[in-house]
């Protein structure tokens, strides 16, 4: 049963854990990410995650986005007040806007089929269904390869973060996940 | 070990090199009690505690992952957050079973860490991750917003209300319980530890309906730490049933399991870790059969007999009148069938019992139960013992709804400690608890009822089916009290009424909150809505023509006593109703207060002096309810003296006398007068003793209270069916998106003896007759249960619309227990037909399965 509410925040659904492409001199700063995608360039293995080449840092007004050492967009909580700026900017898709007390999210947004994201990505969903399994609320489903969080039935007790085996689930507060970002 | 995990709780360091949930550390290493295990799935909040400034669920978090952080319980509240918790929340009246307490205490003190002046939905977001199936969450939510008024200095703590020297009937009575249950040392079974405990747990069937062809313990035996494995063959008489024993203890080899809740064998172990191990180390070989799936299945020619006496577990017919001759000569007369689910009563407390050898030959069990008697009764059957020899005594209980009347983890308990000679505790996961014990019974009822041309109802003609699923539980008399009163609270003399109820391979369905009404008067009340469209006046007023006033005859024959006030709930929500066309449903119902139908319902209660405290000695359960408090109050009443000169000694089968099973909402007005009898006389004694309570010093005066009634279908023109009835009129109206927007909830309980608590148990009443109407199902495949607690449909306190408690008094009471009738179970009968009637009258579609479809909630 969702409510209304009406303050938000963005969310990278991504953790950054593709393996980064050789491709020397590709992902220039100046072109970003999606002058990157438009020359064709090979920035990650992965087919869906962050470049981090930060078309979305120089959209936000608030300096709320860096990209994190795991190569990821990274969003500051504290500073975010979910604009939704970086949301359009992004040209894989992969910010959206939540709730700022919302803490538990699915970080990759690969439709590869399990075997593939392993090769490619540390952290990638390979669609195991531990998490569909351990949900209590019966909030997530593996579709399309990835697991889905219905936000609308989680109760956010971080069961999934807890039990998922790649770290693909974060959790925002760093309780139940301790980050390598 | 290497204590490699180290982190702080409550201040204090703590290590452990074990990796596991949070949840057991905390309980089973620190002892810190407050923490409670209400299903260790995430689902529940009652394990909530604050991590390095969150709330979080303990049984979530890791010790691995809570290296370097901060924890807190309620243990490490400051007292100043004690006092303010334990004094908003009684005030408030935010307690009642208890044991979701503590958590939303700690879900409410990260709240106020940030914020310490939240507005109304900051608090409803905040306990999202925290189940109440009591309250309703409107008093937790009282109680959080004056806790925080007091922490920033704007509301002060009196004292004078938890001393409750002004203690007597009707006084806003600060509950007995709310200090041990907000601070999380009143215990609970599971929170029972004793020197030399083993545990014992059953390995139950994995088919629905299969023979056993063999059990091998061999592998499990040979584990270090587990102590015995028993089966049927050690169990002296495999029977237990609350009413008809027909329950098999354990499925013996060479018999066939009738649900998924069925046990196979015991293991007992010397500790929780080794009996997981060694359940899954027994291997058992079954023979899958078909299992009988539906009343269809189960009635059909040539069914599968799953008891002896075939699937038909019981039936009742109650006649008066000429019902056929009436509705034919009848000006409207309406028809339709009705079918509502199975419901699972996701108490927040799991079954529980702890057991020992006790004296030289017999057996103690300390349990969370609806009747310590009950439980005795049951102990004594399966044993072929004296009763005298089995001593039941009741801990707090998280909980019951009708769920903990049948015994459940008591005699296997007891059988467990028999066997090692020592204490063994027994509890259920929540899984188990959902899938063992009885369920409200799933319906499929056709309805006809007719009126004149003014809207006078003029007879009915019912056909009640009940699936009692594997086990009779409480079939008999909750398909009774279904007939009985599938009538509603209406004059109108002619009716037939025919139930039945049958055995399936489904989980069992016995007692539930309401005990067969809720699904007949749902089905009665959306007929009434049809009728009053024939004739062309409202669904309130058709109520108001027909309803019950004292002296008129109710349709099974008894004539309302004086104290019926179901005018006056009608009366108190008509402008609710009529102010919101379109958008607003209404319903009535009535349900008994005691047992009736002729059975020997007694009260029973001894007061002793003792060291200047009276003593109450009921064996009479307190589910969470607040009976304990209200006899405290009755004996206030009777005697001026103040809660503190009063102690209540709980339920113990050896020391205090059997006041009957909490059920029929009858504990208030039974049990309850037999106190106030027994304090008259005490204040009697008093008074001759010139007011002085040390003279009377070791005296005791004990009391019975026995009001007769006549057996259902007695041939006399007016029998009595029941010592009184509580009524009441609901009014759900919805706002624009269909969602339930408010509830006004009008009762006649008669005289109300705490104001506090009975607001408590008709918000939580409301609340979970809205759960029933629009979220709450129980899923089943093949007869295998497929919900788990957090998707049982529960409603959370986001969920919540504005409920609006009413209670309407008359001058004119019953003699008995000052008045009061008892309002447990009515609380929640109304709501689900008032929703329906809502949902008719905006979108014109009669919703005639629960949960209703196509709502806001359910598409």
């Amino acid at each position: 049963m969702a409510q209304k509410r009406t303050k938000r925040m963005a969310v990278v659904n991504c953790a950054g854990g593709s393996t980064r492409a050789e491709n020397p001199g590709a992902g220039s700063p100046q072109n970003g990410c999606r002058g990157a995608l438009e020359a064709g360039e090979k920035i990650i293995e992965c087919g869906y995650g962050c470049l981090g080449l930060g078309d979305c840092v120089a959209a936000c007004k608030l300096g709320a986005i860096t990209v994190g050492p795991t190569g990821a967009a990274v969003v500051d909580r504290e500073k975010c007040v979910g604009c939704g700026l970086c949301v359009g900017v992004c040209p894989r898709g992969l910010i959206r806007l939540s709730e700022p007390e919302f803490n538990i999210f699915t970080r990759c947004q690969s439709a590869a089929d399990g075997p593939t994201t392993r090769k490619v990505c540390a952290t990638g969903c390979i669609a195991c269904g531990i998490c569909e399994k351990n949900c209590p609320a019966g909030a997530i489903t593996v579709t399309g390869n990835r697991a889905v969080i219905d936000e609308a039935k989680c109760i956010a007790c971080g069961m999934c973060a807890v039990k998922c085996p790649r770290g693909t689930i974060g959790d925002d507060w760093k309780i139940f996940t301790i980050d390598r970002a | 070990m290497d204590n490699k995990y180290s982190f702080t709780v409550n201040g204090i360091t703590h290590s452990t090199g074990e990796d596991k949930p949070l949840l057991r550390f905390l309980r089973d290493d620190l002892h810190l009690h407050s923490v409670k295990d209400g299903c260790s799935e995430g689902a529940c909040g009652t394990c909530t505690i604050i991590v390095d400034g969150k709330a979080i669920k303990s049984c979530v978090l890791t010790t691995k992952r809570a290296v370097g952080r901060s924890i807190l319980t309620v243990e490490g509240l400051s007292e100043r957050e004690k006092e303010a918790f334990v004094y908003a929340f009684g005030a408030k009246g935010s307690v009642q079973c208890g044991f979701c307490i503590p958590g939303m205490v700690m879900a409410g003190k990260a709240l106020l860490d940030q914020n310490l002046n939240p507005t109304e939905p900051e608090i409803k977001k905040a306990l999202r991750g925290n189940i109440c199936r009591c309250t309703g969450y409107k008093k937790i939510i009282e109680g959080i917003q004056l806790t925080a008024a007091i922490l920033r200095g704007e509301a002060e703590i009196e004292p004078e209300l938890e001393a409750g020297a002004d203690y007597g009937v009707g006084s806003r009575a600060f509950r007995i319980d709310v200090r041990e249950k907000v601070l999380g040392y009143g215990e609970y079974p599971d929170d029972i530890e004793l020197p030399d405990m083993a545990h014992g747990s059953c390995v139950r069937s994995k088919y629905p309906r299969a023979r056993v062809l063999s059990i091998d313990a061999s592998k499990a035996l040979a584990l270090p730490g587990v102590l015995a494995v028993l089966t049927a063959e050690d169990v002296p008489n495999n029977k237990v049933g609350h009413i008809q024993q027909d329950w098999d203890v354990m499925i013996a080899v060479g018999d066939v399991t009738r649900y998924v809740g069925d046990a196979i064998c015991l293991v007992i172990a010397e500790s929780e870790a080794i009996l997981e191990k060694a359940k899954k180390l027994v291997q058992v070989e079954y023979e899958e059969l078909t299992p009988v799936r539906t009343i269809q299945e189960a009635s059909a020619e040539g069914a599968d007999e799953l008891h002896p006496g075939g699937n038909l577990c019981q039936k009742r017919r109650v006649v008066r009148g000429d019902a056929k001759a009436a509705l034919k000569s009848s000006k409207y007369v309406v028809s339709q069938m009705y079918k509502t689910p199975f419901t699972e009563h996701a108490f927040l407390e799991p079954e529980c019992a702890v057991a020992l050898p006790w004296g030289d030959d017999a057996v103690k069990v300390y349990t969370t139960d609806q009747g310590v008697y009950d439980t005795r009764h049951e102990i004594s059957i399966m044993l072929g013992w004296a009763p005298e020899r089995i001593v039941v005594e009741n801990k707090l209980v998280g909980g019951g709804f009708g769920g903990k009347e049948d015994v459940s983890v008591q005699h296997i308990a007891v059988l467990a400690a028999l066997a090692v000679k020592r204490p063994v505790k027994v509890k259920l996961s929540r899984q188990e608890s959902i899938n063992f014990h009885p369920k409200r019974h799933a319906m499929e009822g056709t309805v006809t009822l007719g009126c004149d041309e003014n809207g006078i109802f003029t007879g009915i003609d019912c056909d009640i089916y009940f699936d009692t699923g594997a086990y009779a539980s409480l079939c008999g008399p909750v398909l009774e009290r279904a007939c009985t009163h599938s009538v509603g609270p209406y004059c109108y003399q002619n009716t037939e009424i025919r139930g039945y109820g049958y055995y399936t391979n489904n989980p069992p369905a016995g007692a539930y909150r309401g005990f067969g009404v809720c699904q007949s008067e749902f089905a009665l009340e959306s007929n009434i809505n049809l009728l009053a469209e024939k004739v062309g006046i409202s669904p309130w007023e058709i109520r108001y023509r027909n309803a019950i006033e004292p002296g008129k005859v109710l349709p099974n024959g008894q004539i309302a006593d004086c104290s019926t006030a179901l005018k006056e709930t009608l009366e108190a929500v008509k402008e609710a109703y009529e102010s919101n066309p379109g958008r607003a449903g209404i319903a009535c119902a009535m349900k008994n207060a005691g047992v009736g139908v002729g059975l020997p319902d007694k009260g029973r209660a001894r007061l002793t002096v003792k060291d200047g405290f009276v003593e109450i000695y009921s064996a009479a359960s307190d589910i969470g309810q607040g009976c304990a408090t209200v006899f405290i109050q009755m004996v206030a009443e009777a005697t001026g003296l103040g809660r503190g000169q009063i102690k209540n000694m709980g339920c113990n089968s050896d020391l205090a006398p059997d006041s009957g099973t909490t059920s029929g909402s009858r504990q208030t007005l039974i049990t309850g007068e037999a106190i106030r009898m027994a304090a008259v006389d005490l204040k009697a004694a008093l008074d001759a003793a010139g007011g002085d309570l040390e003279k009377l010093e070791g005296k005791e005066f004990y009391a019975e209270f026995y009001d007769p009634t006549d057996k259902l279908g007695a041939d006399l023109p007016n029998p009595k069916s029941h010592v009184a009835y509580g009524f009441a009129t609901h009014v759900v109206i919805l706002d624009d998106e269909g969602r339930v927007k408010e509830v006004y909830a009008a009762h006649d309980s008669g005289k109300v003896v705490n104001p506090i608590a009975i607001q408590g148990q008709i918000e939580g009443g409301v609340l979970m007759g809205l759960g029933y109407a629009l979220t709450e199902d129980f899923p089943l495949k093949d007869c295998v249960p497929q919900a788990k607690y957090g998707t049982l449909g529960l409603m959370r306190a986001t969920d919540i619309p504005d409920i609006h408690a009413i209670y309407v008094e008359k001058d004119e009471q019953l003699p008995f227990a000052y008045g009061a009738k008892g309002i447990g179970e009515i609380a929640t009968i109304p709501t689900a037909p008032a929703a329906q009637g809502a949902y008719y009258a905006m979108d014109g579609i009669l919703r005639r399965k629960l949960p209703m479809e196509n709502t806001y909630y359910r598409k």
